[in-house]
């Protein structure tokens, strides 16, 4: 009764959190000290980025570690996995692409070639290679067992994004909200909205596996209804 | 109709060679996907994992960066800036009160302003000189975001920056 009462709302809390965002992001919040209306951005890229690298190719690397550990392997696990990687490839698109309307006006560039971006990008190829990988290999079991390790290994990358601008002396700015000291370095009404944001696009990614998992149990069930026809007509035909 | 018309061909059919293809076409993705990854790091982090060089690093390794081109981060020292024809000049500091002298060509971005950290590709005029030949500017922005109008916002706890 709850996972159904849940599943019904998470659609609708998504897109008002997703409204309530853009309105408190256009109206309510103030102009930067320093970037003034290019803050809006804020509200956008930073809560992409994290469903990007943490929470869809999270979701993939958990339930491609679930597949490959004997006690909890099944195809639900690897359906997760390339259901979450498929939305994480759009997501890492979307990070790029808002990345660099915001770097153009505020860095003067569209894109600068420092560890944060580069590492980013070579996340987005291993996520496009994970599909391809998939499209490789035609026995289910043998792809997900391939694509479940390649998954965790690209997962490497992550922390790499996540500390680059530490580790090295990067264009792109530190962390805003997973600061070394956990200090929080935006002001009022600006964090809440950023707050909110990270929630409305975390639940958007949900809503959208909840979404492409369903699409692809309908097609692994239109599999089966098939192969079992083309099985049922085999038989028949020695019937004859 | 004779009878090999009318009876089904049930003999077994070999299975395809499913296995080595996929191997086959497993190892090119990955050949694909190491090319890749290899291109987008030769572009820039290959040669160096910092983007920039700060004007303190310059300052202490001075005569092996010569007149080669560079990336020169520093904080635009406040009165120092003159807009030119083809571009701005301004003074970069560094933290322990170096300075180097910027002539950069081409428009600043639109953060361009004194007190704000810059990445300025370009290079010293002469092997000695603390003149600097910029062809571009990049605004380094900091991930504080403070309201342009601080009392009319309050922190989560109560303080107003």
């Amino acid at each position: 009764m709850m996972k159904q009462l849940s599943q019904r709302l998470l659609g609708p809390v998504t897109l008002v959190l997703l409204a309530l965002t853009f309105w408190l992001g256009m109206w309510v919040t103030p102009p930067d000290k320093v970037q003034g209306d290019l803050v809006r951005l804020v509200y956008v890229h930073p809560a992409i980025a994290w469903v990007a690298l943490y929470v869809s190719f999270g979701t993939a690397t958990i339930a491609s570690a679930l597949y490959l550990w004997k006690r909890t392997r099944s195809m639900v696990m690897d359906r997760v996995a390339h259901c979450a990687m498929e939305v994480s490839v759009v997501f890492i698109i979307l990070t790029l692409i808002t990345g660099s309307i915001w770097g153009r006006p505020t860095w003067g560039v569209w894109w600068a070639w420092d560890a944060r971006l580069t590492s980013t990008a070579i996340l987005g190829v291993l996520a496009v290679g994970y599909l391809a990988l998939r499209r490789a290999n035609d026995d289910p079991t043998l792809r997900a067992r391939r694509s479940a390790v390649f998954a965790i290994l690209s997962a490497i990358n992550v922390p790499i994004i996540h500390f680059s601008v530490l580790w090295w002396k990067t264009l792109h700015q530190g962390a805003t909200v997973f600061t070394a000291n956990r200090t929080l370095l935006i002001h009022g009404i600006m964090a809440w909205t950023l707050l909110i944001s990270f929630v409305a696009f975390t639940l958007l990614f949900f809503w959208l596996l909840r979404a492409r998992y369903r699409l692809e149990e309908s097609r692994d069930r239109a599999r089966s209804a098939a192969l079992a026809t083309s099985l049922d007509m085999r038989r028949r035909e020695g019937a004859i | 109709m004779t009878s090999t018309e009318t009876a089904p061909d049930l003999s077994p059919i070999a299975p395809p060679p499913s296995k080595n293809r996929s191997r086959r076409r497993s190892l090119l993705v990955l050949l694909v996907l190491v090319l890749a990854v290899f291109a987008l790091l030769s572009q820039g982090l290959l040669h160096s994992l910092n983007y920039f060089e700060t004007v303190n690093e310059v300052f202490a390794h001075r005569s092996s960066v010569g007149t080669e081109v560079i990336r020169l981060e520093g904080v635009v020292e406040p009165g120092s800036i003159t807009r030119t024809s083809n571009g701005a000049s301004f003074t970069l500091t560094g933290s322990k009160g170096r300075r180097v002298y910027v002539d950069a060509h081409g428009s600043p971005p639109q953060l361009f302003q004194a007190n704000i950290p810059v990445v300025v590709v370009g290079h010293f005029v002469s092997a000695t000189s603390l003149n600097f030949d910029g062809t571009q500017i990049m605004v380094k922005h900091s991930a504080s975001y403070i309201a342009a109008h601080p009392s009319r916002v309050k922190a989560p706890n109560g303080s107003s920056r």
